[in-house]
């Protein structure tokens, strides 16, 4: 009992940490914030012509201004999550994983704990910009008890997204550059993730084949339970994202385990 | 008579230097192939994860026109156009000119030193020193997107090859213009990338969705209107003052960034940076 309290205290540690460096990088911060506000600007502009065009004041059940909160909610999760390839990945080529795999931490503990700290701070700031802008443009939300849905299903998400992009990052024990691969998988959790689109809006075969991958869970489960609440399906969404974390924490397990037996440090 | 000798010794002169620096260019795109080239695993991954990921956002385009057939007069082969024009003139710009989107670490840290002890032309010899692998997979993606949809005439791949010119040209001077923030204003990384992914993401989207004062800004200050309306207003109907508004604003922002560029030099402190170049 008592080691499982040290640990935890351990990898808190590391969280809080994370969260002070965080801190101190203000102007990043307003970066990132100005970056959410170019694209939601864009994404009002399409989907208020897109509404337009089609005449109609809902389509699948959204209204535009619950598209518009949805992205809000979509982007904020996903411009909160750091880049993990990169850093994994210069910890390769530069030798500092010798130092880091010789820690009595554990490896992806220790990065699991650095992303959430960094991502729940970037989450609030990005979650202000983008509401701030949608506010403005199609009024306030109204979802009721959508919000403690989106809440309860924001820390899967934020996982599942480490989860996802540490298989992808471990790859680095194995090939020189993996920044390829996370663009590719950025843009999946754009497209087969809803983060663009909520998925009941694409074509019912593409949405047949989404709804049997992981991208779903990180950012289409919490931005549809945060728009438009369904007690039933929110307990299905959540069973399924932490199934989802649940098989690729084994993944990564396995990729890591393997990938450390054949690595070669020189440096760090 | 000796006026007209002198200034034929003086042409000779100028072409001779020309192309000297022409060569030099030449050799720099070979070097920066052939480094890009050791690594050659890491190459194929970028420029093709580069191409995949482009290809992705083409599939939401597709589930977009698939619910909107046509959004302010906008189809889907229109957007896969400006995509192709987008990436592709990107695509080259950065292959050929790989560190126009560095100017301003470059500058920042104290790494124009070493440009500055050699004798070549300076903002050719900074931009030409640098390549992007990921590049190579955004150009090859506008070709494809040309060959897939475009008009294939010759008149259509003059008129396609006019895009890629403009796009390419227009991401290259805005670009340029906005590192050279960092001669002025030091550590300008952070507004320069700012105003690069403006750009980038503005000129991703159809121009008509933007209307009133967004609309001029992207036609003046920020111009990527140049490169959203591309599709229709050189592709689809060739609009001769589009065309003619679109050479005027790469003539204004190449202008503006070179003289940016040399103004912001005079004002340049060396960093005390030992390098060497490889």
């Amino acid at each position: 009992m008592m080691t499982a309290l040290a640990k935890w205290h351990k990898y808190r540690a590391v969280g809080v940490i994370s969260v002070k460096q965080q801190l101190k990088y203000r102007v990043d911060f307003l970066m990132r914030a100005l970056m959410l506000l170019f694209l939601m600007f864009i994404f009002i502009h399409l989907w208020s012509a897109a509404y337009a065009s089609g005449g109609a004041r809902a389509i699948e059940g959204f209204t535009l201004r619950q598209i518009i909160w949805y992205l809000v909610f979509a982007e904020a999760v996903t411009m909160a999550c750091p880049w993990l390839c990169v850093r994994i990945e210069n910890e390769v080529k530069q030798g500092e994983i010798a130092v880091r795999l010789i820690r009595p931490v554990s490896y992806a503990g220790f990065h699991y704990m650095t992303y959430m700290g960094e991502a729940a701070l970037r989450f609030v700031v990005q979650l202000a910009a983008g509401s701030l802008i949608a506010w403005a443009c199609v009024g306030p939300p109204a979802f009721g008890r959508g919000w403690a849905g989106f809440i309860a299903l924001l820390p899967g998400a934020v996982t599942l997204m480490f989860l996802l992009n540490l298989s992808v990052a471990l790859l680095a024990f194995w090939i020189e550059e993996t920044r390829g691969l996370e663009f590719v998988l950025q843009k999946l959790n754009f497209t087969a993730g809803g983060m663009l689109l909520p998925l009941e809006l694409m074509p019912d075969r593409l949405e047949r084949i989404c709804s049997w991958l992981p991208f779903r869970a990180v950012l289409y489960f919490p931005a549809r339970m945060g728009t438009a609440f369904d007690g039933g399906m929110f307990r299905v969404f959540l069973l399924a994202q932490w199934g989802w974390i649940a098989a690729l924490a084994l993944v990564c397990m396995f990729i890591y385990r393997r990938g450390v037996r054949k690595l070669n440090v020189n440096g760090g | 008579m000796s006026t007209a000798v002198s200034l034929t010794g003086g042409r000779g002169e100028w072409l001779r230097r020309a192309s000297g620096v022409a060569r030099y260019v030449l050799t720099c795109w070979k070097l920066n192939l052939a480094a890009a080239m050791e690594y050659r695993l890491s190459f194929f991954m970028l420029a093709g994860m580069m191409f995949v990921n482009n290809a992705i956002w083409l599939v939401f385009w597709a589930v977009f026109f698939h619910r909107f057939p046509a959004v302010n007069g906008w189809e889907l082969r229109d957007v896969m156009l400006l995509w192709g024009i987008s990436a592709g003139g990107f695509g080259w710009a950065n292959v050929l000119f790989g560190n126009f989107t560095r100017i301003a670490s470059i500058v920042a840290n104290g790494e124009l030193d070493v440009f500055l002890t050699q004798p070549k032309p300076l903002l050719i010899n900074v931009l030409v020193s640098g390549m992007s692998l990921t590049a190579i997979g955004d150009f090859l993606f506008g070709v494809v997107i040309y060959a897939l949809v475009g008009e294939h005439t010759l008149i259509g791949a003059a008129k396609y090859a006019l895009g890629l010119a403009i796009s390419g040209l227009l991401f290259l001077f805005v670009t340029l213009a906005a590192g050279t923030l960092a001669f002025f204003f030091g550590h300008a990384e952070g507004v320069a990338l700012q105003l690069f992914n403006a750009l980038v993401s503005f000129s991703t989207y159809p121009a008509d969705i933007f209307k009133g004062t967004v609309r001029i800004v992207l036609f003046t200050v920020l111009p990527a209107g140049f490169i959203s309306y591309a599709p229709i207003g050189l592709l689809r109907r060739f609009d001769a003052s589009f065309v003619w508004f679109a050479a005027a604003a790469v003539a204004a922002f190449g202008l503006l960034a070179v003289f940016l560029f040399h103004a912001g030099l005079r004002r340049y402190t060396s960093g005390n940076r030992i390098a060497m170049r490889g």
